[in-house]
């Protein structure tokens, strides 16, 4: 930086050190302000402000036409089945993310280990759930769980085992939406963890074989340090967004069976569109922020270790 | 270093443990992935399927429904094509993910240069900034959003997605590029510096084709978010001439009660067509740049 | 914004009245009207009937010198609900639009009085059925006008032949296709007869089916049986009034008919029964004629031995669940008195029986003196008269899901599946009775906010 300043002023002979240098820091800011100038209307006038206007709808009662401060909110404690959306976007959040991660996980080991030369086909074939539009694979999904005609239990049936009831049952509905999530998600998982795989140095592992390290061993002290930055980051950008989910319970289940598969977004919906109560939904919208809050606290710390060791 | 000691030392016997390891590594391997493809492509499978099925055969329960069995037919592909709005909705779709890609890149690789080369004041409080908006969730703020949208006359237009997708997709576009610019070395503006250059020149003469693959990889993400999102047009739009393919396949082929199952297949396998060409083309580069932005940002 | 929703209502009665009542003469445009309507229909699921509609309005608007412009709008993924909610908050979008059911009460503060239009409408056609009374004539004001399209009602749909193999009864003697019904015979078609049916038709591996999920179709049937019980969740004057004996007797009612239903129940959508009947497997769901139409097309074999027909009585009456359809114009549009012109053509028996024809018998009209004067429903087949009943021909009532309590709360009871839930607790989670009757006490409590 100070070379860059030294050479700038030094080519303009009729300002002093001191003066140029001012200029310099000006001409700098402003062109940095005007260039971020589109990113900040966007996030003013489309998040910040309807995001700010949604926190003074929670305000209002249900006709919007008086301020009722927390009251949208303490009414929200007092209800079950607000906390059972609680519980579940909970569980819905972390048991997807694992199981997106494992199996990604697991699939980019397996890939990696193949010869270079079929990686890309099985690597492209593994990567079609992460593009089809999510609400179109997800009605895919709804056909296969059908009661009356699903597929997936005509197979069971074939092998005798009694059909499962996929969306009827709270259990399996639960595991339904869950599954549905990581089929979607784990292709993602699968690219950055095999791209990951890919930076390790090959003569770590040659090394830690020829010190007799069996493969647990290897992944214990190799592999999964060296992905940690990857997995960690994979993993909270994956929660924040599975816990936003809405497309795929939205179709699958619509929240049932007895409310047991909703999730914030979906009762939110639920609530605020369907039952026409807007600022009883805007307030469990956002109830996600406290959760979402310790996430990006995380995700900040991450980046900000991670740009001190660079 | 030690591995050329250890290798001379130990030898042939060494070589021979690693071969059977590796055989039953490969053995895994295979048997994992026969396994996960399954999973994973067993419900396109089926999709494909029932969009060759006729009507009566998808009513039907007394056959396999696995396969095929009373003839393919091509008839939900050509109705979709001709009697119904399809063919509307992909042009609309193509005009808004072309519009919103480009609005993103040029947002985004703005900001990103700004935020991670030009530390002006306030610089590192807009870049967590950026950061939380990818925190806020859609189905907050669409209904605010109505509003806004309706103040601009732009309820019931695919502009309006234009408007919108960008808030799903700068912020994370923004993140990637500042991963990608900060891993420049600086010794590269200082050179373009002392040419003479100012910093449009520079980002666009020396960033941009450095930063290619994150660039490629943050289309990719635009793409595929705009390709793909469903709340918004869910909320926007509602004339025929203006949707968007995920709404509109789902409205045009759920009538009432009645769902065109082999219709509704067609069309999700059509739709989801654009992506995968694109991610077949270019899905090295969006690895790439993606964790390179990961990793390094 | 908001706040001020109620001071910046137009307040057109005047005018619009005015033009309301000159609808035979030349419309006239006025200072409002800049000529031009555009409409937000419900986009029908019968191929063609969307076609007609649109030709019938566009003519209206050649006619009177407006420019008529038309969207179809699906009622799928709650589509049609979420636009109104967009077009009031952005205060732009149609000038018409269609309420179904309860949207004119949720969207009342927006949409225009017409006690000028129905006003006229019955003194012209006669009488609106109750259902539409209930629901479009909110607080003493007419906000809906009656719909050309989309009305529906639940019938019973039944194999015919299923039954009289199975269970032994002749639905077709029992509900005729023409007025000569024994009263008797529909006397003995209770659900106490339904359920004794149920089991055998169970036996016999074809249950009945209907959902008992949050789908509007659930709340449609398990409300009329509710009120054939006598159960009210929350009565006329707002007071919640679901722990009762009735409510028991129904819950008991439930778990028994329940064993005989498909477990999948509780995952169906508003077509789940609709392909229980038409793969042959179901024996009886309840619904409007769309399961029969659509297994015309893809199962013939089932289609010939369907049956429409009246729901078995309880011990507080025999109910039918009715869907009404209205017209509203949002307070926002500049073209008030056009839309109410139009309303009043629509409802004129030419466009009604219109419509009819183009639905294939599936709308049914809001007046009531339009049953009569069709002979759709007597003509349509296969089988012969299978739609005869589809209107309602004997003692049967209409309701609404949540009805009686007031509007506010009787569509937060629909909308939140609050019948499906509180059955679904007894007869799928175990819960005992008292234990889901005060579950939906406190929900019903949460669906009292002001």
């Amino acid at each position: 930086m100070a070379t860059t300043i030294a050479i700038d002023a030094s080519g303009d002979g009729t300002l002093t050190q001191r003066s140029a240098f001012w200029l310099f820091m000006r001409r700098k800011s402003t062109i940095g302000v005007l260039m971020v100038l589109p990113l900040l209307a966007i996030i003013a006038g489309l998040v910040a402000y309807p995001a700010g206007y949604s926190m003074f709808l929670s305000t209002l009662n249900k006709a919007e036409t008086k301020f009722v401060g927390f009251a949208n909110y303490l009414f929200l404690f007092k209800r079950e089945t607000f906390w059972m959306v609680v519980q579940q976007s909970i569980i819905f959040a972390l048991v997807a993310v694992v199981g997106k991660a494992f199996i990604g996980f697991v699939a980019a080991h397996a890939v990696n280990t193949i010869p270079t030369k079929g990686q890309r086909k099985w690597r492209g074939m593994m990567l079609i759930p992460w593009v089809i539009p999510p609400a179109l694979s997800t009605l895919g999904w709804w056909w296969l769980f059908e009661p009356t005609y699903s597929a997936i239990n005509w197979v069971l049936a074939e092998i005798g085992v009694d059909a499962i009831p996929w969306l009827s049952d709270t259990f399996w509905a639960r595991f339904s939406v869950i599954l549905v999530n990581i089929w979607i998600g784990a292709p993602f998982f699968l690219i950055m963890y095999l791209a990951a795989l890919k930076s390790i140095p090959e003569e770590l592992y040659e090394a830690a074989a020829i010190d007799g390290a069996n493969a647990w061993q290897r992944l214990y002290h190799i592999t999964l340090p060296m992905m940690r930055n990857i997995i960690a980051i994979t993993v909270l950008f994956s929660i924040i967004v599975t816990f936003a989910n809405f497309d795929i319970v939205r179709v699958l289940t619509q929240g049932g069976p007895r409310d047991s598969t909703h999730l914030f977004a979906t009762y939110a919906f639920r609530v605020g569109i369907e039952s026409n109560d807007i600022p009883l939904g805007a307030s469990v919208s956002l109830f996600m922020f406290p959760v979402l809050a310790v996430l990006a606290f995380l995700i900040l710390r991450n980046v900000r270790k991670r740009a001190m060791e660079l | 270093m030690a591995t050329a000691v250890a290798e001379a030392s130990v030898g042939a016997g060494l070589r021979a443990s690693l071969t059977r390891n590796r055989r039953w590594a490969l053995i895994a391997s295979y048997a994992s992935l026969i396994v996960f493809v399954i999973f994973f492509l067993f419900p396109p499978y089926y999709m494909l399927i029932t969009s060759l099925k006729t009507n009566k055969e998808i009513a039907e329960l007394s056959t396999n429904p696995w396969i095929i069995e009373k003839g393919i037919t091509f008839q939900h592909y050509f109705s979709l094509l001709m009697d119904t709005g399809f063919p509307i909705y992909f042009r609309n779709t193509i005009i808004v993910t072309i519009c919103v890609v480009a609005i993103t890149m040029v947002v985004s690789i703005l900001a990103a240069y700004a935020l991670s080369r030009l530390k002006f004041w306030g610089a590192g409080v807009l870049a967590t900034g950026v950061f939380l908006t990818y925190l806020v969730p859609d189905s907050l703020l669409f209904i605010p959003l109505f509003e806004i949208v309706g103040a601009l006359g732009l309820l019931d237009t695919y502009w309006v997605l234009v408007l919108v997708y960008p808030t799903l997709t700068v912020p994370f576009c923004t993140w990637i590029m500042i991963g990608y610019f900060s891993s420049i070395p600086k010794e590269l503006d200082e050179a373009a510096l002392i040419d003479g250059a100012n910093h449009m020149q520079m980002l666009i003469k020396v960033f941009v084709p450095v930063a290619l693959p994150g660039i490629i990889a943050a289309m990719i993400f635009a793409f595929t978010v705009s390709w793909a999102s469903f709340l918004y047009p869910l909320a926007y739009i509602f004339t025929e001439d203006q949707m968007v393919l995920t709404v509109g396949t789902v409205t045009t082929l759920i009538k009432g009660d009645v769902f065109h199952w082999g219709g509704l297949m067609a069309g999700a396998l059509l739709a989801a067509a654009p992506p995968v060409i694109i991610y077949a083309f270019l899905m090295d580069y969006y690895i790439a740049g993606l964790t390179s932005g990961a990793t390094k940002g | 914004m908001a706040l001020t929703k109620q001071t910046r209502r137009r307040f057109l009665k005047g005018a619009a009245a005015t033009a309301a009542f000159t609808a035979t003469a030349p419309y006239i445009k006025t200072a409002y009207s800049a000529g031009t309507l555009s409409l937000g229909l419900w986009d029908h699921w019968v191929p063609g009937a969307n076609d007609v509609m649109e030709r019938i309005c566009v003519d209206w608007g050649k006619a009177n010198n407006v420019d008529v412009h038309v969207d179809f709008i699906t009622s799928i993924g709650n589509k049609l609900l979420l636009t109104a909610q967009a077009e009031t908050r952005a205060e732009t979008g149609h000038d018409v639009y269609c309420v179904p059911l309860w949207l004119v009460s949720m969207f009342r503060d927006s949409l225009v009085p017409l006690d000028d239009v129905v006003q006229e409408i019955e003194s012209r056609h006669g009488k609106l059925v109750p259902s539409a009374w209930f629901l479009g004539n909110i607080d003493g004001v007419w906000r809906g006008a009656p719909a050309p399209t989309g009305s529906l009602s639940y019938a019973n749909v039944s194999r015919a032949d299923l039954y009289l193999d199975h269970a032994g009864i002749d639905l077709k003697a029992i509900f005729p296709a023409n007025g000569d019904r024994d009263p008797a015979l529909v006397d003995s078609w209770t659900y106490d007869a339904f359920l004794e049916a149920a089991e055998k038709l169970h036996a016999a591996g074809h249950p009945f089916g209907a959902a008992i999920a949050p789908a509007p179709d659930a709340s449609a049937w398990l409300s009329t049986l509710f009120t054939a019980y006598g159960v009210k969740l929350v009565d006329e004057s707002g007071d919640i009034t679901v722990d009762s004996d009735e409510t028991r007797e129904v819950l008991d009612y439930l778990s028994r008919l329940t064993q005989f239903m498909d477990p999948g129940v509780y995952a169906w959508d508003d077509a789940g029964n609709n392909r229980w009947l038409i793969s042959g497997t179901g024996s009886a769901i309840f619904n409007p004629p769309s399961a029969w139409a659509v297994a015309k097309r893809d199962n013939p074999d089932v289609a010939q031995h369907v049956w429409h027909h009246d729901a078995p009585r309880g011990p507080a009456g025999r109910y039918r669940a009715a869907t009404p359809f209205f017209w509203g114009a949002w307070q926002f549009s500049p073209n008030v008195s056009a839309a109410k012109d139009l309303f009043l053509h629509v409802a004129s028996p030419e466009v009604v029986t219109e419509m009819l024809q183009a639905s294939q018998g599936f709308d049914l009209p809001l007046v009531e003196a339009y049953y009569e004067s069709n002979d759709i429903w007597s003509t349509a087949t296969p089988p012969d008269g299978v739609l005869y009943n589809y209107p309602i021909r004997g003692d049967e009532v209409q309701s609404v899901a949540g009805y009686p309590a007031p509007p506010e709360i009787a569509s937060a009871i629909a909308t939140q599946g609050v019948f499906p839930n509180l059955v679904a607790r007894v007869t799928q989670g175990g819960d005992s009775f008292d234990d889901a009757i005060g579950w939906a006490e406190n929900e019903l409590e949460g669906l009292m906010r002001g």
